[in-house]
């Protein structure tokens, strides 16, 4: 009945509205059991009365009762609403001493009334009557036999009563419910203003205005307001990373222009042909690296700005490792180095994953380890169980490493290596320092990050873990 | 002027639709009245009504009270309307459920000590009067009070042996309820019962025989006559002197009901509510020696005159409950008992 985007003040009338209805039907039972009880008690009082007068006039000459029937006894009973009055006297045998009416008294209600009197509801002449019944008996010089004595009327006058007294309890219980309503409109409002004002405050704020709020607010929307404040400072903290981003990529690409302004100047100001072939090899060496660092720049700020992964599709990791690895083996950049495949794990490893973005990974850790390790440095790719995993369960996830024995990072700089441009202090390299960002970038798509340590007793090692899948349908296990 | 002027147009309109639509609409509805009221007082009523209701057939009972009371009880060919003087045994009877509630403007309107559960309605007020021949005045100061009757007994019981007359308390329901109600006023009553029975008083269940008693001479005095009847009467035998008591007076009232069983209720309906109506007391005032209880019409016959006339010592009998006292039958026993006792205790 409620969904989620019912309004506020909608909810709370809604509850409302359930509590009273619920609350109302209660009362009302009540307020209406309670009233018939209450005329039933005012209205038993005139059949006492009656029944009292009546026992008052018994008399019994010679042992035998008999009665003249006093007359306001019966105007007593048939009260100010007119009932029907009904009267019933017998002797202790059985004999009828008289009666007005063929009451529906029982021998059990005989019995009930042997021992006091007693106020009963029955039905005569195929109406609800009210019956009291007593047992009269008296001292007297002749032994004196008791009377059953019981006298009746019909419901009318308790039927109204009670309708009155139902009446305005109802009354009062519905003055209640709208004054209620009044109060909870009220206090509504009034509880509703800080959110109102928070709207305001928020509707009102500049787009690029980013500082926290100041705002009273009640504790239980103090947290609402923390949240929005830590999201304003998330959103600072990446902007400044964007700046600096900006910053470091506007720098990072000076210094490969300005060094080409500065040989073309130099080689302009030369005759010699040979210093122009040099100067023209130095260019283009450095236009290309350039533009390596502008691609690289390209595709780490396209993996930021890229979406969740769409393409994600079972494939085989060692499989793709393989085919890398022996591409890389025939590069120029990898000869110096040994480059090694280190699967200790049954193969094949199905992974989930978008298989170009993985290709960069794998692409950009082989590249970063060649260039940061001296030549004939040992690079190794492994594929292992994840640490985390549960040894005995089902492997769920797999670890790709890549270590090295190079000089590996001072412990400093280990956690900042996946940031752009950090290249761990190292000032030697050609490379960019955007190898291990966009790496890190493609493993927080596949819902890892990238795990740097340092490698006993020397070298650096690179991991990141990827969650295992079914092998796809009619593959060939 | 204007209203009178309407009420003759519409009772034009109303002959001629009796007279046009006699072939048609003639007596399709019947109306049967069981009624303790001689129909030759009521009859101006009941011609009132026939005139109003063409199409109704009224069949009009006139019985004693106690027959009336039979009738209203039989459960196989009940009456629509039943009348009677026997207030005790009228309000018993709606006590059993055999009336029905009626539900109309009249009924509203009707005042709320001459009516009991909706349902029984008195629609006449009918003073108790005492009667005598012109000539006992020859004889004896003529009776006003309640006293002066028991000082005539006691002192002139030579001229009124045997020439007294009242109602039967045990044949004759009206006498017994007037007995009563005298009885619950005064217990000086006894007194007077005792001072009857030694002038060997005769006992007779209608006022019209006592009423022919007197003409006839066999009597000098009755006590508790019905004072519509005797008024009536007096009008033509000017020798018969009708005299409200002056100490207090009993006023007797018809009750009218609808039975639970009626055949023909919306007929019975009609006819209550015309006798209640406005026309209807209007017509009981001015050609009926009933008596109106409605203070809003005027006639000879109204409660409020005879209020004016006699003063305020009329005592109606109360249309209530205490009434069923008088015909539980241990209670009416011992009346008569007790009356059998006092009547002869006197004359051994």
């Amino acid at each position: 009945m409620i969904s989620p985007r019912t309004s506020l003040k909608r909810r709370l009338t809604l509850w409302l509205i359930v509590i009273i209805a619920g609350l109302g039907t209660l009362l009302l039972i009540e307020a209406y059991t309670s009233a018939r009880k209450a005329a039933d008690r005012a209205m038993d009082g005139q059949l006492e009365a009656a029944s009292l007068t009546i026992a008052e006039s018994l008399q019994w000459p010679e042992g035998k009762p008999t009665l003249e029937m006093p007359a306001s006894a019966l105007q007593i009973l048939a009260t100010r609403w007119q009932e029907r009055v009904f009267y019933w006297l017998q002797a202790d045998n059985g004999v009828s001493i008289t009666q007005n009416a063929d009451l529906p008294i029982t021998a059990a209600m005989q019995e009930q009334a042997r021992h006091q009197p007693v106020y009963l509801d029955a039905v005569y002449d195929g109406r609800p009557i009210r019956l009291s019944g007593r047992e009269v008996d008296s001292a007297g010089w002749d032994t004196q036999e008791p009377v059953q004595l019981w006298v009746g009327h019909t419901r009318r006058g308790r039927d109204l009563l009670a309708q009155e007294l139902f009446r305005k309890s109802a009354t009062r219980f519905a003055a209640m419910v709208l004054i209620t309503a009044a109060l909870v409109a009220i206090a509504m409002r009034t509880m509703l203003a800080p959110l109102r004002r928070l709207r305001q405050a928020l509707r009102s704020r500049r787009a690029d205005d980013i500082s926290p709020l100041t705002l009273g607010v009640p504790r239980e929307m103090q947290e609402l307001v923390e949240t929005l404040n830590r999201l304003f400072a998330d959103q600072r903290d990446q902007r400044d990373a964007l700046l600096r981003f900006i910053a470091d990529a506007s720098h990072q690409l000076r210094t490969p222009l300005a060094g080409l302004q500065s040989t073309s100047e130099l080689a302009l100001t030369s005759r010699d042909p040979d210093s122009w072939y040099q100067a023209l090899n130095t260019v283009h060496d450095s236009a290309e690296r350039t533009s390596r660092l502008a691609g690289q720049m390209l595709s780490l700020t396209r993996l930021q700005h890229l979406g969740p992964g769409h393409e994600r599709e079972p494939l085989a990791l060692d499989q793709l490792l393989r085919e890398v690895a022996v591409d890389w083996a025939d590069r120029q950049d990898s000869r110096e180095h040994d480059l090694g495949l280190a699967i200790d794990l049954p193969t094949p490893i199905w992974v989930e994953g978008e298989r170009w973005a993985l290709h960069e990974l794998l692409n950009n850790l082989i590249d970063n380890a060649c260039r940061y390790t001296p030549p004939g440095s040992e690079i190794t790719l492994r594929l292992g169980n994840d640490e985390d995993d549960d040894p005995n369960g089902a492997a769920k996830r797999v670890t790709l490493a890549i270590e090295d024995d190079g000089p590996g990072v001072d412990t400093e700089s280990l956690a900042r290596l996946t940031q752009p441009f950090e290249r761990g202090r190292r000032q030697d390299t050609r490379g960019s320092g955007l190898g291990l960002a966009i790496a890190d970038s493609i493993g927080l798509r596949h819902g890892s990050r990238l795990t740097v340590t340092n490698r006993e007793p020397r070298g650096l090692k690179v991991s990141l873990t990827l969650p295992r899948c079914r092998p796809p349908e009619g593959s060939v296990t | 002027m204007n209203r009178r002027l309407h009420v003759g147009l519409g009772s034009c309109l109303w002959l001629w639709l009796v007279v046009g639509g006699v072939d048609i609409a003639q007596a399709d509805e019947k109306l049967l009245i069981e009624a303790a009221l001689d129909r030759q007082i009521v009859e101006p009523v009941l011609a009132a009504f026939a005139v109003e209701n063409p199409q109704i057939d009224l069949d009009y009972r006139d019985r004693s009270t106690l027959e009336v009371d039979q009738r209203a009880r039989d459960h196989d060919s009940p009456p629509d309307v039943v009348i009677s003087s026997a207030m005790p045994w009228q309000l018993a009877l709606s006590n059993e459920g055999i009336a029905q509630p009626l539900e109309a403007p009249e009924v509203d309107q009707w005042p709320a000590w001459a009516k009991w559960r909706n349902e029984v309605f008195g629609f006449t007020f009918e003073p108790v009067v005492m009667a005598y021949r012109l000539e006992l005045a020859s004889h004896m100061p003529p009776p006003e009070t309640h006293r002066d009757l028991l000082d005539l007994l006691t002192h002139y019981r030579q001229w009124l042996d045997g020439r007294v007359v009242s109602y039967s308390p045990r044949d004759s329901g009206v006498g017994y309820t007037l007995l009563q109600q005298d009885a619950r006023y005064t217990p000086r009553m006894w007194d007077l019962i005792a001072a009857m029975g030694a002038a060997d008083v005769q006992l007779e269940t209608t006022t019209q025989r006592m009423l022919e008693g007197l003409s006839d001479g066999r009597y000098w005095l009755g006590y508790n006559l019905l004072g519509s009847y005797a008024l009536l009467w007096a009008q033509t035998h000017p020798d018969i002197i009708v005299q409200v008591p002056n100490d207090y007076s009993l006023v007797l009232m018809r009750m009218a009901f609808i039975h639970r069983d009626a055949p023909h209720p919306a007929a019975a309906k009609r006819f209550v509510r015309f006798l209640l109506s406005r026309r209807g007391q209007h017509i009981l005032a001015g050609q009926t020696p009933l008596f109106s209880v409605r203070d809003d019409v005027i006639g000879p016959y109204t409660a409020q005159r005879l209020r004016d006339q006699v003063g305020d010592h009329l005592y109606p009998i109360p249309i209530n409950a205490t009434l069923l006292a008088f015909v539980d039958p241990l209670r009416r026993q011992a009346f008569l008992r007790r009356w059998d006792r006092e009547i002869q205790i006197l004359s051994e």
